[in-house]
């Protein structure tokens, strides 16, 4: 018992480093396959992690919307993945292009990416820089952080 | 069982110290902590009692390979309820065009009908018999390989199944009862998919051969569809949809034009809980965020169900939005049964800039003893400056049961500022007989959550927690009731 405790302390530790965003690879709203090297932006990529059941994520998708179109032709993609399981993975398609989403809508009906990014929340949001790491998360969505999500894009491109 | 417990332990720490401390500068570390504490009285509790729960999720990530342990653990001073123990463990390659995970690992077939497995974000479970908590889950223990080229998908899956009903301190043998072997492979062309699974199922004398398609695909850009057909073909012949036959039937269809969408979906579900129930096929069922309606969600029986369910959206040019469904569920167990429901919602735009959600639902429930049900509520998002707002929720429920009346109310009174500071006071009430022993009760509390910095989160709880059943992302399960102190940190890192 204690010598798990210690490898835990001493893991936690540890110098931790970025993570990093493979290309990864699923269906998007219309069966076709997408990988993210293929969506991924020129110089930061917006992704959302969502699910339909989720009230506060249907709260950001107008605003990451207005973020796709204000700044995709700067070089910055949104690419949305939903998290839906099989109970509610069919009203995806409807509801987003109800919705008039922009941006291609994915899906992860295992949640393997989330999980693989070690992400928990809903919805959670992260930027990816060229390289491929992740150089900023924000989980969940209430009034106010709209600004908090552009000003973050703002300074990333500024830094680029 | 200690040897192979205390071999999984050592193998852990020794994998992650290997990778970790000889090769950090190149790789990835990643995990997360959830630290939960209890001072309080569940039900049947005379006196307050403290407990902790602790789950630590790491994962070491070098080039193709990635290496993951989870340890969770709970001390109580209840006899029998405290444990430490690695309960996830795998080893996962991946690179295109292979992804092979061996340990433990999360797979579904199809949507599910074959096998379905989850992770509940958050959700830790306790259960009045056990008295132990443990992190909502149905992984696989055992191999996963996919491998994917062009327009072949298989996916291989072979392992057994957690029962999610036993905590860690149960033994291996108790929790994972299921030995499934499952082979999927599907095959996409022009936007058409057709799927093929077999599957063998055994537990302690019980042997099962299934198999399974799907079909599915999109015929334009406003019309999709999917369709997935299981069967018990080891004591059934492949055409035999008979009254004890194990079948499962399901298809759905979506249709979009403009700002309206439409997803219609039928179920006929026969004799079809596979082993200690690792399978879900689509509940068909709307899962609410309305805790009143939460609360009362229709639990999907496979062994006996048919059903539809249709729900229409559309959204209008100033983004406000109106959300229809309509549920309907058959059970025949000796006799018939029939869940009805139907759901509106509109959320629109105040001024610009207050958030309103306002929803009515009707619905009679025969397995809750539940008729003409009516629940409503309306959710209002006020927001006082760029930053902070403040939010007033009413939901109301009335239904008839055995001739008599009863309702539920929910109010929240809530401030936030960003997702920084979020807090509120929640009252709910009740007449319920079948909850509550006296007339009416009422339960209050109060919900604090402060993020302390960007991966950091503390959340308090302070007062009397109403329980009950609960559905998180399409799994449905019983919370208790709680009053007390509860304070629960998470962490990222």
């Amino acid at each position: 018992m204690k010598s798990i405790l210690s490898a835990t302390i001493l893991l936690l530790s540890l110098n931790t480093f970025a993570q990093n965003v493979g290309d990864f690879e699923l269906k998007d709203i219309d069966n076709n396959f997408q990988t993210y090297d293929d969506l991924k932006g020129d110089k930061l990529t917006l992704i959302d992690f969502w699910a339909t059941w989720c009230k506060p994520c249907m709260k950001a998708i107008p605003e990451l919307n207005k973020i796709y179109t204000s700044y995709k032709d700067k070089g910055v993609e949104v690419i949305g993945i939903s998290c839906d399981g099989p109970r509610s993975v069919s009203k995806v398609s409807p509801l987003s292009k109800s919705l008039g989403i922009e941006y291609p809508i994915l899906l992860d009906i295992d949640s393997e990416i989330k999980t693989d990014l070690n992400l928990s929340a809903f919805p959670t949001l992260i930027f990816v820089d060229t390289e491929g790491e992740i150089v900023w998360i924000h989980e969940g969505y209430l009034n106010g952080d709209e600004e908090e999500i552009v000003a973050e894009l703002e300074k990333r491109l500024n830094e680029n | 069982m200690k040897i192979r417990k205390s071999l999984v332990s050592k193998l852990t720490i020794y994998t992650f110290l290997f990778f970790g401390i000889s090769s950090a500068s190149f790789a990835q570390f990643s995990g997360n902590n959830l630290v939960e504490s209890q001072f309080g009285q569940l039900p049947n509790d005379t006196s307050n009692i403290t407990t902790l729960y602790a789950r630590t999720v790491a994962n070491y990530k070098h080039k193709d390979f990635k290496v993951s342990g989870t340890i969770e653990q709970f001390y109580s001073p209840r006899e029998g309820s405290t444990y430490l123990s690695v309960s996830q463990f795998s080893l996962q390659y991946k690179k295109k065009p292979l992804d092979i995970k061996l340990g433990n690992f999360y797979e579904t077939i199809g949507r599910g009908s074959l096998v379905r497995s989850f992770e509940i974000p958050g959700a830790v479970l306790e259960d009045l018999s056990f008295r132990s908590r443990h992190y909502f889950n149905r992984n696989i223990l055992g191999l996963s390989a996919k491998y994917r080229h062009k327009n072949l998908t298989t996916k291989l899956v072979i392992g057994k199944p957690l029962n999610f009903v036993f905590p860690p301190t149960q033994g291996f043998k108790i929790r994972r009862v299921d030995n499934i072997a499952a082979l999927y492979t599907e095959y996409n062309v022009k936007k058409q998919t057709i799927g093929v699974a077999g599957m063998r199922h055994s537990n302690s004398g019980n042997n099962g051969y299934y198999l399974m398609t799907t079909v599915s695909g999109s015929v334009s850009p406003s019309i999709s569809y999917y369709t997935e057909v299981a069967k018990n073909i080891g004591d059934f012949s492949i055409g035999d949809f008979s009254r004890n036959a194990p079948y499962v039937i399901y298809a759905g269809l979506n249709f979009s034009a403009g700002s309206f969408g439409m997803s219609i979906e039928y179920k006929k579900y026969n004799n079809f809980i596979i082993g200690s129930g690792i399978n879900e096929p689509p509940a068909l069922v709307k899962e609410h965020t309305y805790r009143v309606l939460n609360r009362s969600t229709h639990v999907l029986q496979p062994s006996n169900e048919s059903g539809y369910q249709i729900e229409l959206f559309y959204t209008f040019p100033n983004f406000s939005s109106l959300t229809f469904n309509n549920t309907l569920a058959v059970n025949n167990f000796g006799e018939r049964t029939t869940f009805s429901e139907s759901y509106v919602e509109y959320d629109f735009t105040a001024n610009e800039i207050h958030d309103i959600k306002v929803f009515m639902d009707y619905a009679n429930d025969p397995f809750k003893s539940q008729k003409n049900r009516i629940s409503s509520g309306a959710y209002a998002d006020w927001k006082i400056s760029k930053s902070s707002g403040l939010t007033t929720d009413y939901e109301f429920q009335r239904f008839e049961r055995l001739a008599k009346t009863f309702q539920n109310h929910v109010m929240v009174l809530g401030y936030s500022f960003k997702s920084k500071v979020v807090g509120s006071i929640v009252a709910e009430t009740s007449n319920d007989s079948f909850i509550i022993e006296t007339p009416s009760k009422v339960w209050l509390g109060i919900n604090l959550k402060y993020q302390l910095a960007k991966s950091h989160n503390l959340q308090i709880f302070a007062g009397e927690r109403r329980g009950g059943p609960a559905c998180n992302a399409g799994v449905c399960y019983e919370v208790l009731n709680f009053k007390g102190l509860e304070l629960r940190m998470t962490n990222r890192f």
